[in-house]
């Protein structure tokens, strides 16, 4: 994956087949995060809590349902990525990155959790655990789409030269 | 149609619904709600700095601050608000799948 081109809040990326197929297989995941994940507090009293809780599970169930909607409509949209077999060109604003960044990491953050949630410094653990490897290697590969995103709204990444 | 060409942060506009005699509104408009980011091994320095800046409007250098202060102390306190804010600025961060809650200032 390469970002093309940077025009403001406009950003054009090149994903080789395989690329897009992975993004395509991770966006697919979403939402992996489970509902019960997001506390309002850590416990301490604060005032009508319980209430003020169950107005958070709606607004993270609307909110959930809002992207999965979304990532429903970019999946099927056969339109949105043109190019042929040696890479998909596809323009995203700075909005729609901002969502794609949600919906990775809630699908980073998801596979940690279903792994475990592992110290991840300490991944060796994990080496005769083959379902939870395979989670943790659906994360990093979230994450990793994750940093190329933020590398092109932040100014990190350089668009590429286009190849000839 | 729903696209995927959401603003980055969208207003919360929600009723607030409380039940009758349950609730002390001083309390609630008293600024003493700490919104609060707490560690973890999964979201990434980057990610996170990135979200700071964007449900906050902070810049690079004060959001990286708050990310490694969450990174080496184990958690920052991000925001002194209300509760209805608080509870805003937690639900932002919620949904960038942060780990961050509201607590009541000790103080």
């Amino acid at each position: 994956m390469k970002l093309l081109r940077r025009d403001g809040d406009e950003f054009e990326f090149e994903f080789a087949p395989v690329e897009k197929g992975l993004l395509f297989h991770l966006l697919g995941l979403y939402p992996a995060v489970p509902a019960a994940h997001h506390q309002l507090t850590k416990g301490r009293k604060i005032p009508s809590q319980a209430e003020n809780q169950e107005l958070l599970n709606e607004a993270v169930k609307s909110h959930r349902a809002e992207n999965q909607r979304a990532v429903l409509a970019l999946l099927n949209d056969a339109g949105r990525f043109t190019g042929g077999k040696e890479g998909a060109r596809a323009v995203f604003q700075r909005g729609e990155v901002e969502w794609l960044l949600q919906v990775l990491n809630d699908v980073r953050v998801g596979h940690w959790i279903a792994a475990g949630s592992p110290n991840l410094q300490q991944e060796q653990k994990l080496q005769h655990d083959k379902q939870a490897l395979r989670k943790v290697m659906l994360m990093e590969l979230a994450g990793g789409f994750e940093m190329l995103f933020l590398g092109a709204v932040s100014g990190t990444l350089q668009p590429e030269a286009d190849e000839p | 149609m729903p696209t995927i060409a959401n603003p980055k942060v969208k207003p919360a506009i929600r009723p607030v619904i409380k039940p009758a005699g349950g609730t002390d509104s001083r309390e609630e408009l008293d600024a003493g709600y700490l919104v609060v980011c707490w560690d973890d091994p999964v979201n990434l320095m980057e990610y996170v700095t990135h979200v700071f800046q964007t449900v906050f409007g902070w810049n690079r250098a004060k959001a990286q601050k708050h990310m490694l202060q969450v990174h080496n102390e184990g958690k920052s306190v991000l925001a002194r608000e209300t509760l209805e804010k608080a509870e805003f600025y937690v639900h932002q961060l919620q949904k960038y799948t942060l780990h961050a809650t509201l607590e009541r200032d000790k103080k």
